[in-house]
C-alpha cells in the first residue's frame, strides 16, 4: 500500500507582497503630496487630492498623510471661512531639531513653542518640565545661542524676560504697545504726544471761535475732533517713526480728560458711536486761596500761634510781601 | 450757648463794661438773647457765628451795592454797616450828611436817599429787626418777633423834620415818627449776590461773555420765584426768560442766538443750567447742591495742583471721577511712569486729599490674607479739611497784618501825625514854602519808604484775606447744600 504524501501548503499572507510594493508605493505617494503641498503652499484640501491622484486608494491615502502627520511634515488646520479642513507642509519640521538637540532641550523646545506669542516664564518651564533650574539655564542659553529662541522684557512682571520661538512676533501684552522700549516706559514720548493733541484742540477751538457771529452752538460744535482725526493727524506729523492705533491715541486723550483740560463726547455717525473731544475751560480760573501763601503752605498743618511756624515769622510770607 | 460769669472768669472786667461790651454787640447783629431755659427771669446771650465773620465781608458788599446801584445806595449801606440797627429816617440823616461833606456845591434832598432806601429793601438788602412783641414788657427777658410780610416793608419816613435837620447842620436826628422800626443789613442776601458772582464768572468763562449776561438775567428770575434756603430753584420757564431777555436791552447777540445761548448753557456739564421739564417750552432750574459740588471740585483741583503738580492733579482727578482705583490701575490710565505715580498717590494720602479703603481677599486660613487697596476720594471729607486750612490760612493774614502794623506802630503814628500837620499848613496860605520843606524833612526818606512799604504789605494782605473769603464761601456753600440735599 502506497502513503499519499500531503504536502501542507504554508499560509502565505497575501497581503505580505502587496505590502511591500505598498511601500514603495507608499513612498512615491508620500512624495507627490509633498510636492502638491509645495507647490499650493497655502493649503490642499481632499478634493485636490483626488482630482491629481485619481487613481490613489482611499485606505492608501489615509495612510499616507497619517504618516506625514505623524513625522510632522506636514500638518492639518481649518480654513477660517468656511472651516473646511486643509492640508499644508509643515515648514518647520521639529523633527528635524530633534536631531540636533538633546533631548531636554527638545522637552523645553516644546514648551517654549506652545507658549506662542506670549512667551513664557523662567519659572514656568521649570514648573512644566520639573527640570532643574540650573538645567534650564543652561538649555535656554544654548538655545538662545543657536537663534532658535528669544527673549523679551515684559512689562506685565517688572524686568522679567519671557522666551518665545525667535521668529515669532511678541504679543502687545508683554511689550506693552508703543509705549514701551525694551520694556522701560517712554514717559517723554507720551508727553510729546500728549501735548500735540491738546495743541490741535486748541487750534480747533480758536478757529471755531472765529465763527462767534453764528452763534455760540456753532462755535461748540465746531471745536470738536473725533479720536480718528487727532490719530490721522499725529501721524502726518510724524513725531513717532511708527504709526500709533486709534486706541493708543484714546489712552492719551483720557490723560488728557482726567487733566480737565478737555472733555469728551460720544457722537453717533451713522452705525457706529465715535468719540469726539474738545477743550474745556476750568470753572474757575484758580481757586482764590492758593494766591495767599497759606493756601499752598506744605507746613500748614504745624503752623499756629506759638512755636516755630507762626505767621508772624513766616518765611513765605516775607518772601511774598517782597 | 455760653453764660458769661464776669467775677469767676480770670479776667475780670467788672459787670458794667461787660453789659457795655454785650450791647455794642447786640447793636449790630454780632450777638443774640433769648430767655434762658431753665429760668425764664435770666437771658443768654449767644454769638451769630455767621454775622461775626461776614464782618470781613463789608468792604465787597460796599463794592457790590455801588456796582448794582450807586453811590447814593453805597452811602447809605455804609451808614447802616457803622451803625449796627438803625432806623430809615436815622441812615437817611446820617447819609445826606455825609454826602454833604463830601461834596459842597449840592445839597442832596432826603427824598432822594429815602428812593434809594426803597429800592435796597425792594431786593432785600436790608431787613427789618425783630422788633418787641405784643406781652414783651411783662417778661423779664423780653421776646423779639417779626411776621413774614413785614420784613422789608419801608415805613412813612416824614422828610420835613430831616430837611430841618440838615439846614441846621445838626449831628444827631432828634425823636421821628418811624424810630421804632429799625433796619439792619440782610447778610443772606449778599451771600447769595456773592455766589451769583462766582456762578456767572464761571459761565462766561465756561462758553463766553454773553453767556454770562443772559445767565446773570436768569439768576435774577430765579431769586425773584424762589425761597433762598431751597437747594434748588423753583424752575422757570423759557417764555419767561425769553421775555426777560427782550425787556433787558441785552445785547443783540443775545437776542439773536438766546435759543443756542440757552442750549450751551444748560448742555455743559458744570449743571449751571437744569431742565427738569418742557412746560411752558421749557422749565429750566439750578440745582445748588449740583453745580457747587462741580465749583467746590474745581477749587480742591486747584489746590491739588498748585501744591502738588500736575500729575498728582491728573490722579486726583481721575480717583474722584473713577470712585474706587487700585494703584496698578492708576498708574497704568494716567499714563505716568510707577515710581512717580507712587510718590504722588502717598503725597496725597498724607495730605489726606485721598482715602484708603482695603477689602480683604479672604482664602485660605493657613496664608497670610491678601487684600485689595483701593484708593478714593471722600469728598465732604476732603472739603472739610481744606475748608480748615483755609480758615487758618485767613486767620493767619489777618494775624501777621496786625503783627506788622504793632510792630511798626510808633513810626506809622509818627508819619501820621506828620501827614496831618502837613495838611493844615497847606491849608493855611501864610505859611512860608522852608517851613514846609523843613518839617517833612524831620522823616528821613528810608523812613518814609518804609512806611509805604508797610501800607503796601497791608494792602496786599487785606486783599490776600478776601480772597481765601472766596475759597471760604464755595467750600462753605458745598456743605450747606449737600447737607440740605440729604
Amino acid at each position: 500500500m502506497a502513503l499519499k504524501v500531503v504536502i501542507k501548503k504554508e499560509k502565505v499572507d497575501d497581503a505580505r507582497p502587496r505590502q511591500s510594493a505598498r511601500d514603495d508605493d507608499k513612498t512615491e505617494i508620500e512624495a507627490r503630496i509633498l510636492e502638491l503641498l509645495r507647490k499650493y503652499p497655502k493649503g490642499i484640501n481632499d478634493k485636490i487630492l483626488e482630482t491629481h491622484m485619481p487613481n490613489l486608494d482611499i485606505q492608501i491615502r489615509v495612510d499616507v498623510i497619517n504618516d506625514l502627520l505623524t513625522k510632522k511634515k506636514m500638518k492639518l488646520f481649518q480654513a477660517p471661512g468656511t472651516n473646511e479642513l486643509f492640508w499644508g507642509l509643515n515648514e518647520q519640521p521639529v523633527s528635524i531639531k530633534l536631531k540636533e538637540v538633546d533631548k531636554e532641550e527638545n522637552v523645553v523646545m516644546r514648551i517654549i513653542e506652545e507658549a506662542g506669542n506670549k512667551g513664557i516664564l523662567n519659572k514656568d518651564i521649570r514648573d512644566q518640565s520639573g527640570l532643574n533650574l540650573t538645567t534650564i539655564n543652561k538649555i535656554l542659553k544654548a538655545l538662545e545661542g543657536k537663534n532658535l529662541i528669544k527673549s523679551v522684557l515684559s512689562i506685565s512682571v517688572a524686568k522679567i524676560k519671557v522666551y518665545m520661538l525667535f521668529d515669532l512676533q511678541p504679543d502687545r501684552s508683554v511689550t506693552g504697545g508703543s509705549w514701551y522700549t525694551d520694556g522701560e516706559f517712554e514717559s517723554e514720548l507720551v508727553d510729546i504726544v500728549n501735548q500735540q493733541c491738546y495743541r490741535m484742540l486748541q487750534q480747533k477751538a480758536e478757529a471755531a471761535k472765529l465763527k462767534a457771529m453764528d452763534g455760540p452752538l456753532i462755535v461748540r460744535n465746531a471745536s470738536f475732533l473725533s479720536s480718528k482725526e487727532i490719530c490721522q493727524m499725529i501721524s502726518d506729523m510724524n513725531i513717532v517713526k511708527f504709526n500709533l492705533t486709534v486706541e493708543e491715541i484714546e489712552a492719551i486723550l483720557e490723560t488728557l480728560v482726567y487733566d480737565g483740560k478737555i472733555e469728551m463726547r460720544m457722537v453717533s455717525d451713522g452705525d457706529e458711536r465715535i468719540k469726539t473731544y474738545r477743550i474745556v475751560e476750568t470753572l474757575l480760573s484758580s481757586a482764590a486761596i492758593v494766591r495767599i501763601p497759606c493756601g499752598v503752605c506744605p507746613v500748614i498743618k504745624i503752623c499756629g500761634t506759638a512755636g516755630e511756624v507762626q505767621p508772624k515769622n513766616c518765611v513765605y510770607y516775607d518772601q511774598w510781601l517782597d | 450757648m455760653e453764660k458769661l460769669s464776669a467775677k469767676s472768669d480770670p479776667i475780670y472786667l467788672g459787670e458794667a463794661i461787660v453789659k457795655k461790651a454785650l450791647a455794642v454787640m447786640i447793636q449790630h447783629n454780632l450777638v443774640k438773647f433769648q430767655a434762658s431755659e431753665r429760668n425764664n427771669n435770666v437771658a443768654e446771650y449767644s454769638m451769630m457765628h455767621h454775622n461775626v465773620y461776614c464782618l470781613i465781608r463789608y468792604p465787597k458788599y460796599l463794592y457790590m451795592i455801588k456796582r448794582i446801584y450807586g453811590t447814593s445806595e453805597e452811602i447809605l449801606l455804609e451808614i447802616l454797616l457803622n451803625l449796627g440797627q438803625a432806623s430809615a429816617s436815622n441812615v437817611i440823616f446820617h447819609s445826606a450828611n455825609r454826602l454833604n461833606e463830601a461834596n459842597d456845591s449840592e445839597v442832596l434832598s432826603p427824598s432822594a436817599l429815602h428812593q434809594s432806601f426803597q429800592r435796597l429793601a425792594q431786593d432785600n438788602f436790608i431787613i427789618r429787626c425783630p422788633k418787641l412783641a405784643e406781652n414783651a414788657t411783662l417778661l423779664k427777658v423780653p421776646t423779639l418777633e417779626i411776621e413774614e410780610k413785614e420784613k422789608f416793608a419801608v415805613p412813612n419816613v416824614e422828610i420835613e423834620p430831616i430837611a430841618r435837620m440838615l439846614k441846621e447842620k445838626a449831628t444827631q436826628l432828634g425823636g421821628h415818627c418811624d424810630s421804632e422800626i429799625i433796619w439792619r443789613v440782610n447778610h443772606e442776601r449778599f451771600d447769595i449776590e456773592l455766589r451769583n458772582v462766582i456762578l456767572v464768572n464761571a459761565a462766561a468763562r465756561r462758553v463766553d461773555t454773553t453767556a454770562g449776561e443772559l445767565y446773570h438775567l436768569i439768576l435774577k428770575l430765579w431769586r425773584e420765584s424762589s425761597n433762598p434756603d431751597s437747594p434748588a430753584t423753583t424752575p422757570v420757564s423759557y417764555n419767561v426768560i425769553k421775555d426777560a431777555v427782550r425787556k433787558n436791552d441785552s445785547s443783540p447777540i443775545l437776542l439773536e442766538h438766546f435759543d443756542h445761548y440757552l442750549r450751551v448753557l444748560h448742555e455743559d456739564s458744570a449743571g449751571l443750567i437744569d431742565k427738569p421739564g418742557d412746560a411752558g417750552g421749557g422749565q429750566f432750574n439750578l440745582d445748588y447742591s449740583k453745580v457747587f459740588e462741580n465749583l467746590a471740585c474745581a477749587s480742591l483741583d486747584s489746590i491739588v495742583l498748585e501744591r502738588f503738580g500736575s500729575k498728582a492733579l491728573r490722579l486726583f482727578r481721575l480717583t474722584r471721577i473713577q470712585k474706587f482705583m487700585e494703584q496698578d490701575q492708576m498708574q497704568n490710565v494716567a499714563m505716568i511712569p510707577a515710581k512717580e505715580a507712587k510718590m504722588f498717590t502717598y503725597k496725597l494720602l498724607e495730605h489726606n486729599f485721598l482715602q484708603i479703603k482695603e477689602l480683604k481677599k479672604g482664602t485660605s486660613n493657613f496664608a497670610p490674607v491678601k487684600s485689595f487697596i483701593l484708593y478714593h476720594v471722600d469728598l465732604p471729607q476732603v472739603v472739610r479739611t481744606v475748608l480748615e486750612a483755609s480758615y487758618k490760612g485767613l486767620f493767619n493774614a489777618m494775624v501777621r497784618q496786625m503783627h506788622d502794623l504793632t510792630e511798626n506802630k510808633r513810626l506809622l503814628e509818627k508819619h501820621a501825625m506828620l501827614e496831618s500837620m502837613l495838611e493844615r499848613l497847606k491849608g493855611d496860605d501864610g505859611v512860608p514854602e522852608e517851613e514846609i520843606a523843613e518839617l517833612s524833612d524831620t522823616m528821613h526818606p528810608a523812613e518814609k519808604s518804609l512806611v509805604e512799604k508797610i501800607h503796601l504789605m497791608s494792602d496786599n494782605l487785606t486783599l490776600g484775606q478776601t480772597q481765601a473769603d472766596e475759597t471760604i464761601l464755595i467750600l462753605e456753600s458745598y456743605l450747606k447744600f449737600k447737607s440740605k440735599e440729604l
